[in-house]
């Protein structure tokens, strides 16, 4: 296995890894038989090998595979190419003739190179093709892809773009279609104003101009030509002159004689086309200014005298009034359309009519006045009459009213007044029994008083008698007292001799236990006692407080251990005697070896070197003193100090023991001398 | 340096707290200088032994470095804690 995989690496060094993972298809594991054959001829001893296992292999990856026959394929010299690769075993037979093989695969070869060119470049064009297809499927997907591949991929944005086109008008088709369609409309179809629309000087047929054309705009213009035609029509002949003599008649009451549409009508003409005006005021004036006829002209009536206004006597009432004013309105109208001859009779009769109606109303209204006074009057008896009746009957009931509460009220009061003569009455029954208790109250406390006094008084005189007796006995007390302090006095002298002798017996005892011992022992129970017989002493006990603890605890050392402790230490000082300041191993060892040669002092030797300093403290310590010893040994420094730290310890100890009992034994000598 | 410490085991003995006494300081610095000394030169050796084993060929001089590694860090050592006590001692002073 492992030589298989290392051939087609060798053989397929510079395919790409995908062509590799390829390499299980059936098409491309023949192929690469077919190279591993030429490979394998080169090499004489593989084929062995493969041919025992190849078989295997095949098996591995493609058991459907024929099993190749071995000894025909080996004569064909001529290697076909698809047969070539169906063959692993091959190069079995090749061992049999191995010059042959070469001369054929150089044909297959060749085809071999340029069919896996082809393959390649399909199979590149497949894979780009595909990649692009992917892209662009994935960009509609993902924003930042999106983005990545328009802007880096060649031909990525239009494909893109062209997709997103086809996915939006399969989404939307009829607003594309709209979009679309609509700019074409609006390129072709304009609006087209035709020729005959608008203002022209056909003005009848306006209307038939206008029903042609479709526009909103024409359809206002032909509206207004309508509107003017018809005004024209109508107001042309007599406009002007109704104005005019509405002008004339304005001192008159003036009515809304012509209706309203009309009026309008006339204003909007006035208004808009001038022009209208014109002619028709030209028409009035002239029918204003009468001539008489010509020759040729038919024979006209001159024109009558104009017809009065009707004036009615009685015109208070509203309908009379509109009546004549409406009559005066006709009258006036036909006053100036000249035909006041033709209507006058009409007009009379309508005059008379229009009188009569007045007077007839005015008959009505005064009847109807008369029976409303008559009503009236009726109505104001009936309602004094009633009137009168309600006062008489309210007062009699008010009368009534008011004797109910007066008799209320008087029953009441009389209530009212025996309710607080009962209770004036139990109060006074109260107080007169409240007085009568405080009256017994006083009398109780005057005779507990008269009591306590009386035995005030036996008091007074049992005390005066006592107080003599116990004079005496107090004058007895004292004396005794006084006996007691003088015998006291003479004990104290006695327990004070005793205290000191017990002192002095005790700091010997400490002394002796001290310099008895050989070796250091703890000497508690002397110094406990010491300061119990001391009793509270201040002296005694800052003696006592003075000592180092671990002194009493464990004992003091004695002068011989001391000397002989110090002989140790000397020895070690001296080793550490020459260091320097800040001393490592070297020193160490050179000071450890040069103190070994040095030369021994001997007595109180001068100087401040290690060396004397030892001496001295030595020639000190044999001659017992100690302090000294101690001040010595304290000027050492370094490490020499360090070393002999335990020892000064030791004899600092000895001799605060040493000074605290030279201070007892003095204070008791002390109180000795002071006993006497 | 058997002769000083057998008066420093006395006195511990004797006390109930295992101090080392003053006069011991050097003597105990020394004697865990030679331990170390010791323990850190075979050290060294047995690792130059290994690696002339395993990489120069049974060559002798391996051996001798190690040595002398474990050798100078125990003198480095000892050298550092003198000085250190020294330190402190002119700290206290």
């Amino acid at each position: 296995m492992l030589r298989t995989s290392i051939r087609s690496v060798r053989a397929l060094g510079s395919r790409p890894a995908a062509a590799v993972a390829g390499r299980q298809w059936q098409a491309s594991a023949a192929r690469r038989a077919a190279v591993f054959g030429q490979r394998f001829y080169a090499d004489d001893k593989k084929p062995l090998v493969d041919e025992a296992k190849l078989p295997a292999a095949e098996t591995l990856t493609a058991p459907t595979t024929p099993p190749p026959p071995p000894p025909q394929t080996t004569p064909a010299a001529t290697i076909t190419p698809e047969q070539a690769p169906l063959t692993p075993p091959a190069p079995g037979p090749a061992v049999v003739p191995p010059p042959p093989p070469p001369a054929p695969p150089v044909l297959p070869k060749k085809k071999g190179f340029f069919r896996r060119l082809r393959n390649l470049l399909l199979k590149l064009v497949l894979l780009g093709v595909l990649g692009f297809g992917g892209g662009v499927w994935y960009s509609r997907i993902n924003d930042n892809f999106h983005d990545f591949f328009t802007s880096y991929v060649p031909y990525g944005e239009e494909a893109v773009l062209y997709l997103e086109e086809l996915d939006f008008r399969k989404r939307f088709p009829n607003v594309a279609n709209r979009v679309t369609g609509r700019r074409a409309d609006t390129a072709s179809e304009q609006v087209n104003i035709p020729a005959q629309s608008g203002a022209s000087w056909r003005v009848a047929d306006g209307d038939h101009a206008g029903r042609q054309s479709s526009g909103v705009a024409q359809k206002v213009v032909a509206a207004k030509d309508a509107v003017k035609e018809t005004v024209k029509d109508i107001v042309k002949p007599e406009p002007a002159a109704v104005t005019k003599a509405k002008k004339e008649t304005a001192a008159l009451p003036k009515v809304e004689a012509t209706d309203a549409a009309l009026e309008k009508k006339v204003k909007d003409a006035e208004e808009k086309k001038e022009v209208a005006v014109i002619p028709a005021a030209a028409t009035s004036s002239k029918a204003k200014d009468f001539r008489a006829p010509d020759v040729n002209e038919p024979s006209v009536w001159p024109p009558a005298s104009p017809i009065d206004p009707l004036s009615v006597p009685h015109a208070d009432d509203a309908i009379v009034q509109q009546l004549v004013h409406m009559l005066n309105d006709i009258i006036t109208v036909i006053n100036y359309d000249g035909t006041a001859d033709k209507y006058s009779q009409t007009i009379w009769k309508a005059k008379d009519e229009v009188s009569k109606v007045g007077e007839r109303i005015l008959s009505i209204k005064s009847a109807a006045e008369e029976e409303a006074a008559k009503q009236v009057k009726a109505r104001i008896d009936s309602f004094d009459k009633h009137a009168n009746d309600l006062v008489s009957r309210l007062e009699a009931i008010m009368l009534a009213q008011e004797q109910q509460w007066r008799q209320e009220f008087e029953a009441e009061v009389e209530r009212l007044k025996h309710n607080y003569d009962e209770k004036i009455k139990l109060i006074q029954e109260r107080e007169q029994k409240l007085s009568e208790q405080k009256l017994q109250n006083k009398l109780l406390e005057q005779a507990v008083e008269l009591q306590r006094q009386f035995s005030r008084d036996i008091k007074k005189h049992v005390e005066e008698e006592r107080d003599g007796r116990l004079g005496r006995i107090e004058s007895l007390s004292k004396a005794v007292s006084e006996l007691e302090k003088l015998t006291t006095g003479l004990n104290e002298v006695v327990d004070t001799n005793l205290r000191t002798q017990q002192l002095h017996v005790a700091v010997e005892a400490v002394r002796a236990s001290l310099e008895d011992a050989h070796h250091p022992r703890p000497f508690i129970k002397e110094l406990v006692a010491l300061k119990e017989i001391a009793a509270d002493d201040p002296v005694v006990d800052a003696a006592i407080a003075s000592i180092h603890p671990s002194a009493y605890q464990r004992g003091i050392s004695t002068s011989a251990e001391l000397i002989d402790r110090f002989r140790r230490v000397a020895a070690e000082v001296r080793k550490a005697s020459l260091l320097p300041e800040d001393a490592g191993v070297a020193s160490h060892a050179s000071s450890y070896l040069l103190s070994k040669v040095m030369f021994k002092k001997q007595g109180l030797a001068a100087g401040d070197d290690v060396e004397s300093i030892l001496t001295r403290t030595q020639t000190f310590l044999e001659e017992g003193d100690l302090d000294n010893a101690a001040r010595e040994m304290n000027t050492l420094g370094g490490w020499a100090k360090t070393l002999s730290r335990d020892w000064l310890g030791e004899v600092r100890k000895v001799l605060e023991v040493q000074q605290a009992l030279d201070v007892i034994t003095t204070e008791a000598r002390l109180q000795s001398l002071k006993v006497e | 340096m058997a002769d000083t410490t057998t008066p420093a085991t006395t006195v511990t003995t004797t006390r109930p707290v295992s101090r080392p006494v003053s006069e011991a300081l050097l003597n105990e610095k020394w004697d865990r200088c030679f331990s170390n000394l010791i323990i850190k030169s075979s050290l060294g050796l047995g690792f130059g032994v290994v690696f002339s084993v395993l990489l120069f060929k049974r060559r002798a001089w391996p051996a001798f470095v190690g040595v002398g590694f474990g050798a100078g860090r125990a003198y480095e050592e000892c050298n550092s804690s003198l000085k250190q006590a020294a330190k402190e001692i002119r700290k206290q002073a």
